[in-house]
């Protein structure tokens, strides 16, 4: 298995990777880790003429905390975010969900940023970044913007980048102390994606009760949602066994499920319910007051 | 794979069979579709360019339209090919008129996908499918929306004052020159 030749080249800056970017324009495709895009290229599914390589750019992968904001690099590996201190102390559902992905070899190349644009909808990183609020910044030859996770995935395969942009840096707000949160998933055995994924993060009040909860979903329909009406129906509410039972319940309203030979829509549903009541559970259990 | 599922349209049904069965205007709805060529009767040959991700294909395949009946009902008969895999497929369109100016397009088909295309993207091809689906009708209501928008500007109170100010001026003109040429 051959890719089709193309040329490689391997930018020394953001800058100089966007410069490529627009001479090449639709012949080209960014190279991260490689872990979604060399698979496709050897199947000759993709034939880009021109590879731009940013996948060793040092500016791109620094984690870091500034001014309360934590700052990804995207071409961060799925392991370094697994085993950032940083990244477990403050955000623990990502190095949770990072921990998850594939098989050592795919967390070792593969990155943040690269999943992100894929947008796989059977990805781990988007139910997280949904529940985490993170926002995407996105780079082009005529400037930046940042666009919220909730924006970001648009459908099947699909994000809001646009030809021409480069994911720079995923930004987060770590969670207020005392948060509890979980990630867990039901993997398709042969290729560890997520069948179902459930990132949850719950914060008790004062008196006990859930006074926020966020809930990604992903693997469950074209692209990874917020499950609002979950949230919705916990909010408020003392966090009793039967209360997120109740709340998990709506995991699957308004999306369709996918159906496949490893799990039919019907299927998909209601692991979505059982693993939406599995993660908040977790996260409950990891709540401190 | 099957597929199947309802959508409403804002526009009456005579309108929506227009736009579904006049090629020019078939092709826009079609995503990835530069146009079709009449082979014969409600027979067309085209192309379409399909780029999910990084996966882009060029296909060109036939499109029939069978079991005709205005404006109501028909069944189309695709099949394509390209590089990484073919699509045959058929299946059933019906309109039925909800109230004035709305129509539900009812549609129901049988879709077989192979090649490489297949044996890889196996997992998403039901999804896949789907949000074509999507959008061939989203393409189908705001065509029919720039369609009505244009109908309106047409008779519009705006477009007939100009009319009549263009008039106004001609005839002025042909006063001041002397002579009246309409």
């Amino acid at each position: 298995m051959f890719p089709a030749p193309f040329d490689y080249h391997r930018a020394a800056s953001v800058k100089e990777a966007l410069g490529l970017l627009g001479q090449f324009g639709d012949d080209a495709k960014l190279l991260s880790g490689g872990q979604s895009l060399l698979p496709m290229m050897k199947l000759r599914l993709a034939q880009p003429a021109h590879l731009i390589d940013i996948g060793g750019l040092r500016e791109l992968a620094a984690i870091k905390e500034e001014a309360g904001k934590i700052t990804i690099g995207a071409a961060a590996t799925h392991n370094q975010v697994e085993t950032s201190d940083l990244l477990r102390a403050r955000l623990g559902v990502l190095s949770e969900c990072a921990a998850e992905i594939g098989d050592v070899q795919v967390r070792n190349r593969g990155t943040i940023g690269g999943s992100l644009v894929h947008a796989d909808p059977a990805a781990d990183y988007p139910a997280a970044i949904l529940a985490l609020e993170a926002e995407i910044k996105l780079e082009s030859a005529s400037g930046s913007r940042t666009v919220k996770a909730q924006d970001f995935f648009v459908d099947l395969l699909t994000s809001a980048i646009k030809p021409g942009e480069i994911l720079t840096q995923v930004n987060f707000v770590a969670p207020a102390a005392g948060t509890g949160s979980a990630y867990v998933k039901h993997p398709q055995p042969a290729s560890g994606f997520a069948i179902i994924g459930v990132a949850a993060l719950l914060k008790l009040d004062a008196r006990g009760n859930c006074e926020s909860v966020r809930v990604g979903i992903t693997g469950l329909g074209p692209k990874a949602f917020r499950a609002n009406a979950v949230e919705a129906a916990l909010v408020g509410k003392a966090p009793t066994a039967d209360a997120i039972a109740a709340a998990a319940s709506h995991a699957a309203n308004k999306v369709e499920p996918m159906s496949d030979i490893h799990a039919s829509a019907d299927f998909r549903a209601e692991l979505a319910r059982v693993y939406t009541r599995r993660a908040l559970e977790k996260a409950l259990s990891r709540c401190k007051r | 794979m099957k597929v199947a599922g309802e959508q409403i349209l804002s526009a009456s049904r005579e309108r929506v069979w227009e736009l579904f069965n006049n090629p020019a205007r078939l092709s826009r709805l079609i995503p990835g579709c530069e146009k079709l060529e009449i082979l014969g009767p409600d027979e067309y040959a085209g192309t379409m360019t399909v780029g999910i991700a990084a996966v882009k294909g060029v296909y060109s395949g036939k499109l029939k339209l069978e079991e005709k009946r205005a404006p109501e009902h028909y069944r189309m008969v695709v099949e394509g090919k390209g590089k990484q895999g073919f699509i045959r497929g058929s299946g059933t369109l019906d309109l039925s008129s909800k109230e004035a100016g709305r129509t539900v397009a009812t549609y129901a088909g049988d879709v077989q996908v192979g090649g490489t295309l297949a044996q890889v993207g196996q997992r998403m091809i039901d999804s896949a499918a789907k949000m074509m689906i999507g959008q061939f009708f989203a393409a189908a209501a705001a065509e029919l929306k720039a369609e009505s928008v244009g109908a309106v500007a047409r008779h519009g109170i705006f477009i007939n004052f100009l009319r009549y100010l263009l008039r106004l001026l001609r005839s002025l003109f042909e006063t001041l020159l002397g002579r009246r040429s309409n």
